[in-house]
């Protein structure tokens, strides 16, 4: 009833004072727009890609550095071992059985023939991964399924595909036992993902954290059957490392391949710490890991800071728009105030006809927090065209980009409802905060210095 | 003058002027420290790169079946491409310049592993390598025929085997060899253990356009003269100026027919390529001045703002002091030293927050600590602009008639 009534004084003062309003709007309207653009990036950033099992999954990491490598003293966090692991650590890794699924892959370039006239052959990517890639990463599968860890070794000519490279090959039907031909090998269809995009694509960034997954998926073994050359990040971290062929790369200290591990419990976490310990200081003796023992486990949450997902530029305007928001929190203090003073005859008047103090300052109160409701519902507009402006700026459509990708770039700037509800309750904050004192200035006024000038 | 005055004035209102302090030195903090950022951006942004961009364009092939002949393929090529009307020369190589991927390997003067090195990115190109890129040599000389490496099995191999001659930017042979005798010396190349003569210095070749302590290694390159090897093929293509879309259009065509067994990735002009690379400087750039701008101008509105506040409460007072002998010159002198004064307290804050500010970014961002200058030029800047916020409020009390003074006491 109060409520009602102090919205009702507001509307009035709106009215009388128009210019001044529209002014205090467009502050607090830009403030939280720059705001909800800047936490709105950093929010689809700082993504949750599996949040279900994010602590029981592990990025594996062994600091195989030489004693001297380039740069390291440019690096923000030289004590980092490198992001991925060899071949030969990967298979030794791969021996333990702690983990209750273990992964080792990577990702490499092939051609797919379509086989119809007409159809040229084009380029895909495909993960070569063992195969408790699907279980693990909780990979949602269209038709048919994963294969075995025997699959792997033999190894068999089966793919897995991703559903957009099943749109593109078999218009989206159950393809499962159909074959495809890759480089003029012929592989068996055995399973469909469904569509997944997650984001940060965390089990491999290194061609950028927001990516596609890959079309296809082949088992582990095809690497050295067909000795697939990565096509990702080669990194090689000792200076006697050898810089060869497909041969050699497996054979020296070349990091290239991705290793993850589900580890559910704790003690066994512990053991499997022990264990890669073990491993590398076991290593010492034939000359590798010559630095103190620095081996990671990188649970999902802390994997992605350690890639730094986020990145400085999405801080640094989270950083800025608060800062801006500050300002026109300022701002709009001090022209509420000199609104409330100019009104303040008509205050007088009323704390003489019996308003209590109280309910002067809940009124002038209520005003502004309902000029800053206004001004985050106009901000949230100012937002959601920015977002649109930025996507505009930074998304470059390929030449095949499919709705994947389309969804990718909408995704890194798109305003979801916890953003929308974040919004609104910036705006009441706002609104309290640039309120409070304007407020409690005009109610602890006696009413008689208002009205003796009159 | 009458500061001790204008100070006891402002210390009874006093709200008013801390709201607009504050906000000049929140204005200054970010003015100052976001100016920095986005010059840094613009330096990477604008560098000069040392290749001809606007003239160049590029095309991708994959070869799928196993009877294609990349050697066979790439001399064709490359013959054909040579040929066209309106091409000054065309190259094969593994990588392209101006993105962020490519090939890096350290680099050093001695043979020792273990002695500094320099990483650098590494360009593997066929013969014509300076005149397709449109390099300017600073000495020496471009490669000899006899130099270039044959097509081996895939990049690892061709890295292994290296090849006899390469060409170093300025930049790194400044870096590796600092007494400035980098022609004809010999350059030893970690990882692969091989060694190669530079024979020319490049003055500019920027690979990528890199912010931050990393930002030497765009301008550090090898161009090391070997034929690529399948099954990927990247040709770049020079024309002379104005004949571009002629040459990419006939290539597109005709470019994917010329050897079986292959498909065109993709094909477009470098400057294209140059420009997406930029993306994100361009629109980190974009963000930071607008938001800057925005701050910039809700400070200017509330310096205004507040003024015409105090010209409105004040109008008696003003035509009381006009009426006892105050010229309009001292009534504007008034409102612009009591704005400079509120202008002044906030700019001292606010180079405490700006460099506060510099300290986090540094750390933030890891670039180098704000550099003085820029707070000096923030603080002329903030009062410039104070100044010209209060103006027109000022002029306005300015023309208030004494004859004010007589009508409401």
């Amino acid at each position: 009833m109060m409520l009602k009534h102090d919205l009702r004084l507001a509307l009035r003062s709106f009215r009388r004072n128009p210019i001044l309003t529209a002014l205090t709007v467009s502050a607090i309207a830009a403030g939280i727009g720059a705001a909800m653009i800047s936490i709105t990036l950093y929010h689809a950033r700082a993504g949750h890609p599996i949040w279900w099992k994010e602590h029981e999954l592990f990025a594996v990491t062994l600091d195989a550095r030489g004693s001297d490598h380039t740069g390291e003293e440019l690096m923000r966090h030289p004590e980092y071992p490198p992001d991925q692991v060899t071949y030969r650590d990967a298979q030794a890794l791969y021996r333990s059985d702690i983990p209750k699924h273990a992964v080792m892959m990577y990702r490499t370039a092939r051609v797919v023939d379509p086989g119809k006239s007409g159809v040229k052959p084009f380029g895909v990517t495909a993960r070569l991964t063992t195969a408790d890639f699907f279980p693990m990463f909780d990979t949602p599968m269209r038709y048919g399924s994963g294969w075995g860890r025997a699959a792997d070794t033999t190894p068999d000519p089966i793919v897995v595909l991703s559903s957009r490279l099943n749109d593109k090959l078999f218009n989206g039907a159950n393809s499962v036992g159909r074959s495809i031909t890759l480089n003029d090998r012929q592989f068996r269809v055995i399973g469909v993902a469904d569509r997944w995009l997650p984001q940060p694509k965390f089990y491999d960034m290194t061609t950028g954290a927001f990516d596609v997954a890959e079309d296809l998926y082949m088992p582990f073994g095809w690497a050295t059957e067909l000795k697939l050359s990565p096509a990702g990040s080669i990194n090689c971290v000792t200076p006697s490392a050898k810089v060869g062929g497909f041969d050699s790369l497996i054979d020296t200290d070349c990091v290239f391949m991705q290793y993850w591990v589900e580890i559910p419990d704790t003690a066994a976490l512990r053991r499997y710490q022990q264990f890669v310990d073990n491993y590398t200081n076991n290593q010492k003796q034939y000359g590798r890991f010559v630095r103190p023992t620095n081996n990671r486990l990188y649970d999902v949450p802390a994997w992605l800071d350690r890639n730094d997902v986020v990145g400085d530029d999405s801080r640094i305007d989270v950083v800025l728009a608060v800062v801006f928001l500050a300002v026109c929190i300022v701002n709009t203090v001090g022209l509420m105030l000199a609104k409330f003073l100019g009104a303040a005859p008509v205050t007088g008047l009323r704390r003489a006809l019996g308003a209590s103090r109280k309910h002067i300052m809940h009124q002038h109160l209520v005003e502004v927090v309902l000029l800053a409701v206004i001004g985050g519902a106009v901000g949230v507009l100012l937002a959601r065209l920015g977002l649109w402006a930025i996507k505009a700026m930074t998304y470059v459509p390929g030449p095949d980009d499919g709705p994947e990708r389309r969804a990718l770039a909408d995704a890194l700037a798109h305003m979801d409802y916890s953003m929308v509800v974040l919004a609104i309750g910036i705006s009441i904050l706002t609104g309290i905060l640039a309120g409070l004192y304007p407020a409690w200035r005009i109610g602890k006024a006696a009413p008689a210095s208002f009205l003796k000038a009159q | 003058m009458e500061i001790r005055h204008m100070l006891s004035a402002l210390w009874r209102t006093r709200t008013g002027p801390i709201l607009i302090a504050v906000q000049i030195a929140f204005a200054l903090a970010v003015l100052v420290n976001v100016t920095y950022m986005v010059e840094q951006r613009l330096t990477a942004y604008s560098e000069p790169t040392g290749i001809d961009i606007q003239n160049i364009f590029w095309v991708s092939t994959t070869a799928y079946t196993p009877d294609y002949d990349q050697k066979s393929a790439l001399e064709s090529d490359l013959q054909w491409l040579n040929s066209l009307p309106g091409v000054i020369a065309a190259s094969a190589s593994v990588t392209l310049p101006q993105v962020f991927w490519g090939i890096g390997l350290p680099f050093s003067a001695s043979a020792d592993p273990h002695a500094p090195n320099e990483g650098s990115r590494l360009y593997m190109m066929s013969a014509r390598a300076v005149e397709t890129l449109g390099l300017k040599l600073a000495s020496g000389r471009t490669f000899s025929p006899a130099a270039v490496a044959p097509v081996s099995a895939d990049v690892g191999t061709a890295l292994g085997k290296w090849a006899p001659e390469v060409l170093i930017t300025q930049t790194l042979a400044d870096r590796v060899f600092p007494n400035g005798d980098a022609l004809g010396k010999n350059l030893y190349v970690g990882l692969v253990n091989r060694s190669a003569k530079v024979v020319g210095i490049i003055q500019t070749m920027q690979g990528a356009p890199i912010t931050g302590p990393f930002s030497r290694w765009g301008r550090q390159a090898v161009i090391v003269p070997i034929n690529p090897p399948g099954p990927n093929g990247l040709y770049l293509i020079r024309t002379h100026p104005g004949r571009q879309a002629e040459v990419m259009a006939r290539v597109e065509k005709e470019f994917v027919d010329r050897v079986p067994g292959r498909y065109v990735v993709q094909i477009q002009t470098l400057a294209r390529t140059a420009y997406n690379t930029r993306n994100g400087l361009r629109t980190s750039s974009i963000i930071l001045g607008v938001v800057t701008l925005l701050v910039l101008a809700v400070s200017a509105i509330g310096i205004f703002g507040l003024a015409v506040f105090n010209v409105t409460t004040r109008t008696k007072q003003i035509g009381t002091r006009r009426a006892v002998g105050a010229r309009r010159f001292h009534i504007l002198r008034y409102f612009l030293v009591e704005n400079w004064l509120v202008t002044t307290s906030g700019v001292v804050v606010g180079c405490v927050l700006a460099l506060a500010g510099g300290v986090i970014m540094s750390r933030l961002a890891q670039a180098p600590r704000l550099p003085l200058y820029y707070l000096v030029g923030g603080v002329l800047f903030v009062w410039a602009l104070g100044l010209l916020s209060v103006l027109l409020p000022a002029r306005r009390a300015a023309d208030i008639s004494p004859a004010v003074a007589t009508r409401t006491v």
